[in-house]
């Protein structure tokens, strides 16, 4: 046996547990026992009228508000395309005038320069 | 453990069986030294291993029926306890912070006597992954074979073997830095 071994022996023998330690588990032993969660039970506790609205509330309010979020967030959108279509407009427009504009001013110049 | 304590522990495993208290509380205390010690030196800390220690003997009283014989408490015992650590240690390392109300109270105070090497070794184990940290711990703690450590651990020979070798250089070369930091 090398003598990290002979160390680990050492390092690692047993030490005494605590002084009260066998009263300890006898009083938890004679304490009742806490009673086993049953899931199945507890879901349908939920399921029974008093409980029942607020899971019925709970369900509601889970699906509307995320579908108003949602409806909401479309509405701003569409709202957004609308706008930026009515710019682009805008902006041909006044680009069409514009040239519209320039030509007016290029004509009369050239009959200008022929008089 | 003595031949007189064994024998007395194989008389009341019958009446334990039965529900006797006092017989299962002579069984406590005859092992409570090995299940504490294998959780202490797992956890490295006193009030978690009193706590698991505990649940391991809640176990035992649940199962005392199965139990046939002094060798096989011991093997029980010590094979719930192994489990039961590595599912602590996992539930620690997954949620490393407790609420208030579920740290165990520090029921005893850790010992001065540990020497300084003994002290940074037990460190030094507990920084081990988990089932090599078992293996060391049933390897130097209870003097287990490696065959008698893979029939507890439900694992080959050879990864126990394999276990102990990696450990046991790690331990080497941590041990070395960490006398050297000491030494300076």
């Amino acid at each position: 046996m090398s003598y990290l071994e002979e160390d680990l022996k050492a390092a690692l023998r047993r030490v005494e547990a605590p002084p009260d330690f066998t009263a300890r588990v006898l009083e938890r032993l004679a304490a009742p026992e806490a009673p086993k969660r049953n899931w199945w039970a507890e879901l349908a506790l939920l399921l029974r009228p008093p409980r029942l609205q607020w899971v019925a509330l709970s369900v509601i309010a889970g699906t509307v508000i995320p579908i108003a979020g949602i409806h909401e967030r479309e509405q701003r959108r569409m709202e957004g395309e609308m706008a930026k279509q009515q710019l682009v407009y805008a902006v041909r427009l006044a680009g069409s005038k514009l040239h519209h504009v320039q030509k007016k001013v290029f004509e009369i110049s050239q009959t200008d320069r022929h008089l | 453990m003595q031949q007189g304590t064994i024998d007395h522990v194989q008389e009341g495993l019958g009446t334990a069986a039965e529900g006797g208290i006092p017989d299962f509380a002579e069984i406590v205390r005859a092992h409570q030294g090995m299940i504490f010690s294998l959780a202490y030196h797992f956890l490295r800390d006193r009030g978690l291993a009193e706590e698991m220690a505990q649940e391991v003997f809640l176990e035992l009283h649940r199962h005392l029926g199965s139990i046939e014989s002094s060798a096989h408490l011991v093997f029980w015992l010590r094979k719930v306890a192994s489990r039961k650590c590595i599912d602590q240690n996992r539930r620690r390392s997954f949620w490393p912070k407790f609420r208030l109300d579920e740290i165990p109270e520090p029921e005893a105070k850790t010992r001065e006597t540990d020497t300084l090497l003994s002290g940074a070794l037990g460190k030094l184990v507990a920084s081990l992954p988990e089932k090599p940290r078992m293996v060391v711990v049933l390897r130097y703690q209870e003097d287990l074979d490696p065959a008698e450590i893979s029939e507890l651990l439900d694992m080959p020979v050879a990864t126990v073997k394999s276990h102990l070798r990696r450990s046991l250089d790690i331990l080497r070369d941590k041990l070395a830095r960490t006398v050297g930091e000491i030494a300076l």
